[in-house]
């Protein structure tokens, strides 16, 4: 469902949108049939000039059952979506995959600064790019984060990747992401971070290797130091 | 029925009514008073600065010089460096000025406001050392820290100290007037040279605070 209004551009963006299904299918089911019968009672037993309606305590087994049968469907489906759900979070949260690429993200307000490894693949060289609000990353290389803050706390948002993650002043925190489809997208800051917090979006650019190196060689450092994280 | 007809009436009449306040009431641009609205967030109501967020005082700058700096910002001239971060909050804020007749309308209004007493900030500057080195600086910013447009030089008297200092040492380390497209910037590089260490920077700050504010 959620892929029809936002595509996949990452790894694990599928596996985010199947948790996210799952939530929607199971309590949209369990919604539209409370209020179904919810209504349905409502109708049927609306105000009549038979007499007044008589107090139901709830208290009968034939009553209950109102209550502990769907309690139980109810919690075998949260079993359903925490099974689901921890099992994506292991995955995309708590796995760092080994073979990564280095990428430096920095926070402020109200701006993202992003630097890239250079050709050597490795931060804090001489061939590192710094960007101002523009990330350059290849497709199908998988790139484990640096993500800081330098005042306030922001959050790291790529719709596209399915990918939202907090930065906190004075952490440094890790993580990954697998781009899987070329083309450019939108990064937005997802954390009310003062009064220029609308005012922050910065670009991705999903490039093919080729690109991707010709960018690194357009944008090979000049003097410019590396940004280091605070 | 009729108190239903009533409620539906009210409603539009309603929604008619905010559709009306939210519409443009003229195609003009908004006058400086109204766009410098947007800028008292940082820089305070009346444009006397907050050095808490970064935001120099702006009030009674020069209108030359403020629309300037506008232009610079809004053409990533300047606040474009990853180590410039009070530029690049300054930045995303210049972006709803989509026109140069807001940037001259802002411009004009905020050199309209009464320029602000500075706050002494900065300890442990000489004024009586830094009159020697502001005889390079007074060529162009002129003797008393008045500015001089034809020379690119902004007024110096009644800036904050910490703001001045901040100033000298962005443009020492290149975070600011690096950009190929900065010939002012490129110029105030050179000049910041001859304050070789921090001290000599206190120096110099200690002598323009010490100039008359008007």
């Amino acid at each position: 469902m959620v892929r029809s209004f936002l595509v996949q551009a990452s790894s694990f963006a599928a596996d985010i949108d199947f948790v996210i299904d799952l939530i929607g299918v199971l309590v949209g089911f369990w919604f539209v049939l409370a209020s179904c019968v919810f209504f349905y009672l409502i109708l049927r037993f609306r105000s009549k000039d038979e007499g007044k309606a008589e107090w139901v305590t709830g208290e009968e087994k034939s009553q209950k059952r109102w209550i502990t049968i769907p309690h139980i469907l109810v919690l075998i489906c949260d079993i359903f979506i925490l099974v689901g759900a921890v099992r994506v979070w292991v995955h995309v949260k708590q796995t760092m995959p080994e073979e990564t690429t280095p990428v430096r993200i920095v926070a402020q307000q109200w701006a993202w600064t992003f630097v890239h490894a250079g050709p050597d693949g490795a931060l804090d060289t001489d061939d590192d790019i710094v960007k101002i609000d523009e990330l350059h990353v290849q497709k199908d290389v998988t790139y484990r984060y640096e993500l800081s803050a330098l005042d306030v706390v922001h959050d790291f948002s790529v719709p596209v990747f399915r990918l939202k993650q907090d930065a906190v002043p004075g952490r440094v925190i890790e993580g990954w992401f697998k781009p899987t489809l070329a083309g450019e997208f939108d990064i937005q800051c997802a954390e009310m971070c003062g009064i220029g917090h609308g005012m922050m979006p910065a670009e991705l650019f999903i490039e093919t290797a080729e690109q991707h190196t010709a960018w690194m060689a357009d944008h090979a450092p000049k003097s410019l130091a590396a940004v280091s994280a605070p | 029925m009729a108190s239903l007809r009533h409620l539906r009436l009210s409603t539009t009449g309603a929604a008619l009514a905010l559709f009306l306040a939210a519409a443009p009431v003229s195609a003009e641009a908004p006058s400086g008073e109204q766009i410098f609205d947007h800028c008292t967030q940082c820089h305070g109501s009346a444009g006397e600065g907050n050095q808490l967020v970064a935001a120099p005082p702006i009030a009674g700058m020069a209108e030359w010089y403020v629309a300037k700096q506008l232009r610079k910002f809004r053409d990533g001239i300047r606040g474009k460096d990853a180590r410039d971060h009070e530029g690049l909050r300054m930045r995303p804020m210049v972006r709803f000025l989509t026109d140069d007749t807001w940037i001259d309308n802002v411009s004009s209004y905020t050199a309209s406001l009464p320029k602000p007493a500075p706050v002494a900030t900065l300890s442990g500057g000489d004024a009586a050392k830094g009159a020697g080195h502001y005889a390079t600086c007074a060529a162009c910013h002129g003797l008393a820290g008045e500015g001089n447009q034809a020379t690119n030089g902004p007024a110096l008297a009644g800036q904050s100290d910490w703001y001045l200092y901040q100033s000298i040492e962005k443009f020492k380390t290149g975070v600011r007037g690096s950009d190929p497209k900065d010939t002012d910037g490129a110029v105030m590089r050179g000049m910041v040279m001859i304050l070789t260490d921090d001290q000599a920077m206190k120096d110099v700050v200690a002598h323009i605070t010490s100039f008359p504010t008007n």
